[in-house]
């Protein structure tokens, strides 16, 4: 048995359980951290799949990481270098494309290509969801206050809030609500007429939820990506150099630098707790490791239902934990390649193969892939966003080779007819590959491996509930005070010292640290060395 | 000097909520003329004759249901308005031939479920009752118009600390419910507590009513919950209107001639007219000018704003805003006249004498939804009937019936086609369905009336045929109906002022909306 007691163990080495553990050692806190798998990084993991050939495996882009984050752990001296992603290209089916870039004023040519209104009016799009981002950028640092509690700081900031939404011109209020509510189509019909424009960013909306583009509550997400910024650069998305593993290990540098402990291969099986406060964890192989906090980051349903007996918890949260939502929805798709994939709508090697390449040429399109998926099937024409990071960084594929990644969305958890076998998993693989084919028909004869990741793949692999990347569907009422669950929004626990840090807690998944960082902050306040 | 206007109030539209903001202007003592470009007032709230003898609620066959305080306010029982205490709300056929009644005591409903689920049965009264509790927090938001989030004035703060202080009145779990339910998914929201599919699917078509969402689209729970402050602010005696909607209309036309309003009907309005930036009366189509000190519209809001006023009075924002104010149609109504009892499968007279629903499953209802979605209308519609001829027998000649029914989804915009091209296709659809639950139907029909989202728009004035007069979202709800910031009724325009279902609380033929902006524009022309 372990004789050493530590400050704080976090379960999980993913970016947000590295990021907690950075923020408690940088306090002068003792921290371990307990990762399941020999890698560290969770989905934002880098691995060598094929001899060669390394993959950003799961989670593939990097924008949302607070810039504070970048500079209080001061992350690009521990290794991380962000290099830019530019623009996104949507091949069409009638051989013509979409291709929009980070130069604003090019984008707004090509926009003009399919529609002249359009591009005027991506100008004012454009406007408002920077301002939109200004007003929502605070909230995610926020702790969110429980407006079912007379606490009168919850009250304040929520009546803060609410003086920020009153001071903003009309024009912007409108769309804040909007934004909350309207399907990300909806939203986008107020300002734009061209079908594909529409689809492709739409797209970003629906991303991780099990929602179609055309359903309220999608819009939301397209802020979340409009956020997006690299170090204070507002709507940059950026690849990792060594994949986005690279970017785990450089917060796992900085935590060991500050003096955290981690371990690999240790699997946690409980969290143990005397008298409503948690004391440790136990791991799989028996030890016991007690400290004074323990923080999971990993979902809800591991940390509740798996590592906890649900007998020690109140029955009301417990039925929250149950109700919350995971519903994973993609999968991933990572290709060696032998060479470029030649799109028909723009032949040849040039910067369009630089930046995301986006299947969504229609908003038709991406309603039919939701409609398989509504009724347990993976969609036979899937919505996929593609980048192939070996252009940008060399060093992730041998000399002339190529890595492709494939964000493939719908693939839903539950299928209705079987489960998702062998069988199942390379019928998907095909139809990826079949899809991409239409638009890229040299694609078959460049694959020299393919490794396909289906939700079940995902939660097996990463230990995501139902292979949900943003450990739980951020829809809107698991956001904010009501994420993971209502009156638990706050990463604490019905267990005294048992602490949430996970993207299930607000603000949610995606490479950005925000949970990690403000579970931390609540934890430094709140428990004394 | 020019002589003062004739009027204080003119109110475009006589459809419930026009009638009920007349009749109450009228009762306050403003000098007030309804003119409604029908031959007859009503609205939505009508009848008519499809067949010689046989006369049908033409457009809603129930009402909203109409609220407590106007009923009260009006005295609209001494026009003739009675209410039926039915003991069924609504009850849903099964295709296997069972039918399951959703009662008025929820003790009953507990009771009938057990058949179906024991878990469910133990769960309903709970359900129930949270959802009466949630109904009745919002149904308080409903009596007044919303207040200014700019400029909140000291009625606006006290209604707000009203419903909040209401709200921390709720226990802990609704409070929590209130917040989670408004934007989910009503299949999420109705699975959370029930199990039994026929019950859900029930339940779910309550939010997706007249919409363009189906079950598992998000912010289809908001349309359950508005849908229960409905029932909370109801006659307590009965929510059921005495021979049907029309009944309504009469009895708000007795109430607002009483009250001394002037009722002009097969008055079309052509502009609204504005001088100095205000509003000073309307042009009919005849070229007829009617002036006055206010204008109110009944009619919805893209109508009244895009149709009937100029654009360079609006502020270009605002315009825009109100071309993109959703209102797509989705709900056809179809109407029979049958010359035989409908003999539906399990169901009692007393189930199809109130509201029946048609719908299996949640998967079904979001099939339906998946049509629209592409322009096209479902191939299996759900449908809500009633056969109103069985407590009104004087509307079908000695042992006929007539039979209503509402059908979504029937979008108005169609692709590559049109409602005049597959509005007997759309019939045969809705026939073909209902047959399937009444083995005979087919056969007994004596004549047929379809009405599509597009005859809603061309014969009622009904902007996309959206019976609600723009569909009933977040965005478009509270203070942000039609507009956020515009949602007291007011508008960009001095002195014209919104009545309609399209402003708050704007939920179906309830004389909500009419009200409230009655009590706004009566303080402000006083």
């Amino acid at each position: 048995m372990n004789k050493t007691v530590y400050d704080a163990i976090v379960i999980g080495g993913g970016h947000n359980g590295l990021t907690c553990a950075a923020y408690l050692a940088r306090a002068g806190r003792k921290v371990l951290v307990l990762e399941r798998r020999h890698v560290l990084g969770g989905a934002a993991v880098t691995e060598e799949v094929f001899p060669g050939f390394k993959f950003s495996v799961c989670s593939y882009v990097v924008s949302l990481l607070r810039p504070e984050i970048i500079r209080e752990l001061d992350l690009p001296r521990h290794g991380m270098e962000l290099l830019p992603l530019d623009g996104t290209m949507t091949p069409m089916p009638n051989g013509d494309y979409l291709w929009r870039v980070n130069d604003h004023d090019k984008t707004r040519r090509e926009i003009a290509r399919h529609s002249r209104l359009d591009a005027e009016a991506y100008d004012e799009y454009g406007k408002a969801m920077v301002e939109m981002g200004r007003f929502a950028k605070p909230i995610m640092g926020m702790l969110p206050p429980d407006p079912t509690s007379l606490d009168p700081r919850g009250l304040l900031e929520l009546l803060g809030m609410g003086k920020r939404f009153r001071d903003m011109r009309f024009h912007d209020k409108v769309n804040q609500v909007q934004l909350l509510t309207m399907s990300a189509v909806d939203f986008l019909d107020q300002w734009f007429e061209t079908d594909v424009l529409k689809a492709t960013m739409s797209a970003s909306g629906i991303i991780g939820t099990f929602l179609g583009v055309r359903s309220p509550g999608t819009a939301y997400v397209l802020l979340h990506h409009y956020m997006g910024e690299i170090d204070g650069a507002f709507r940059s998305w950026g690849l990792s150099r060594g994949g986005t593993g690279a970017v785990s290990n450089a917060i796992a540098a900085a935590a060991i630098e500050f003096g955290a402990e981690i371990r690999t291969e240790a699997t946690v099986a409980q969290i143990l707790s005397k008298n409503g406060r948690a004391t440790g964890v136990a791991l799989a192989n028996g030890d016991e490791i007690h400290a004074k906090v323990v923080v999971s980051s990993v979902d809800p349903n591991l940390t509740f239902l798996k590592f906890m007996n649900e007998r020690d918890l109140p029955g009301e949260f417990v039925e929250g934990v149950k109700r919350y939502k995971y519903r994973g929805s993609s999968g991933k798709v990572n290709l060696a390649l032998d060479a470029l994939p030649n799109f028909t709508c723009l032949p040849g090697a040039g910067p369009h193969l630089r930046g995301a390449i986006s299947i969504s040429p229609s908003v038709d399109y991406m309603e039919r892939a939701y409609d398989d998926a509504k009724y347990g099937r993976f969609s036979s024409r899937p919505y996929m966003d593609m980048v192939i990071p070996s252009l940008t960084d060399p060093s992730v594929a041998p000399p002339g080779k190529h890595v492709m990644s494939c964000f493939v969305q719908y693939a839903p958890y539950h299928l209705k007819d079987g489960v998702w076998d062998d069988r199942q998993r390379e019928a998907f693989g095909d139809a990826v590959i079949d899809t991409i084919a239409e638009y890229a028909p040299n694609i078959k004869d460049i694959i020299l491996h393919r490794q396909v990741l289906t939700p079940l793949d995902i939660e097996r692999d990463f230990g995501l509930t139902e292979g949900n990347i943003f450990q739980g569907e951020l829809t809107l009422e698991q956001l904010f005070f009501l994420r993971p669950v209502p009156g638990y929004a706050q990463y604490a626990t019905p267990i005294d010292r048992l602490y949430m840090c996970g993207s299930a807690t607000h603000p949610g998944g995606g490479i950005m640290g925000a949970p990690g960082r403000n579970a931390a902050t609540r934890i430094l306040k709140e428990v004394s060395r | 000097m020019k002589a003062p206007p004739r009027y204080d109030a003119i109110v475009i539209g006589g459809g419930v909520n026009g009638l009920t903001c007349a009749a109450m202007l009228g009762k306050a003592g403003v000098r007030t003329v309804l003119v409604e470009q029908r031959d007859d007032v009503g609205g939505c709230a009508a009848e008519s004759e499809i067949a010689p003898g046989f006369r049908v609620p033409t457009l809603a066959h129930a009402t909203g249901p109409v609220r407590r305080d106007v009923v009260e306010h009006l005295q609209l029982y001494l026009h003739g308005l009675t209410f039926l205490d039915r003991a069924i709300d609504v009850s849903s056929l099964s295709p296997d031939g069972r039918a399951l009644p959703l009662w008025h005591d929820p003790r009953r409903t507990a009771d009938g479920l057990a058949a179906w689920s024991q878990r469910d049965a133990q769960a309903w009264p709970a359900f129930h009752q949270s959802l009466a509790r949630l109904g009745g927090l919002i149904g308080s938001l409903f009596q007044s118009a919303p207040p200014s989030i700019d400029a909140p004035n000291a009625r606006d703060l006290f209604a707000l600390m009203h419903t909040l202080s209401a709200f921390r009145g709720l226990p802990k779990a609704d409070q929590w419910r209130l917040l989670r339910w408004g934007p989910m998914a009503v299949a999420d929201l109705v699975s959370e507590s029930v199990e039994n599919e026929l019950l859900r699917a029930t339940l779910a078509a309550d939010g997706i009513f007249g919409a363009m969402l189906g079950p598992w689209s998000a912010g289809s729970g908001l349309q359950l919950l508005l849908s229960a402050a409905n029932r909370s602010l109801a006659w307590p005696g009965g929510q059921v209107v005495a021979g049907g909607p029309v009944a309504l209309a009469r009895a708000l036309r007795g109430a607002a001639e009483r009250h001394g309003v002037e009722i002009r009907t097969g008055a079309a309005v052509a502009r609204i007219e504005v001088k100095n930036d205000r509003a000073a009366g309307v042009t009919l189509a005849t070229g007829a000018h009617i002036e006055g000190r206010a204008v109110v519209s009944g009619v919805d809001p893209k109508r009244t704003f895009l149709a009937l006023c100029e654009a360079d009075h609006l502020p270009p924002e605002f315009s825009w805003r109100i071309a993109n104010y959703r209102s797509r149609g989705t709900l056809a109504k179809v109407n029979f006249a049958l010359s035989a009892w409908p003999s539906f499968t399990g169901a009692t007279r007393e189930m199809l004498s109130g509201r029946v629903r048609l719908a299996p499953d949640l998967d079904y209802l979001e099939r339906a939804f998946d049509h629209a979605k592409y322009g096209r209308y479902s191939t299996h519609p759900w449908i809500e009937f009633t056969v109103p001829s069985i407590d009104n027998p004087a509307l079908a000649p000695e042992g006929a019936h007539v039979l209503s029914a509402y059908a979504q989804f029937a979008p108005f915009q169609l692709r590559d086609t049109n409602w005049d091209a597959e509005r007997d296709r759309l019939g045969d659809i809705v026939t073909t369905t209902l047959e399937q639950y009444a083995p005979g139907f087919s056969a007994s029909i004596v004549a047929r009336q379809v009405l599509t989202p597009l005859d809603l728009e061309r014969g009622w004035g009904l902007s996309g045929g959206q019976i609600f007069h723009g569909e009933l979202a977040l965005d478009q709800f509270f203070t942000m109906r039609p507009v956020l910031g515009f949602g007291s009724h007011r508008t960009p325009i001095r002195d014209l002022f919104l009545c309609s279902s399209g402003s708050h609380p704007g939920t179906g033929l309830t004389g909500g909306s009419g009200a409230n902006a009655a009590a706004v524009i009566a303080r402000e022309l006083a």
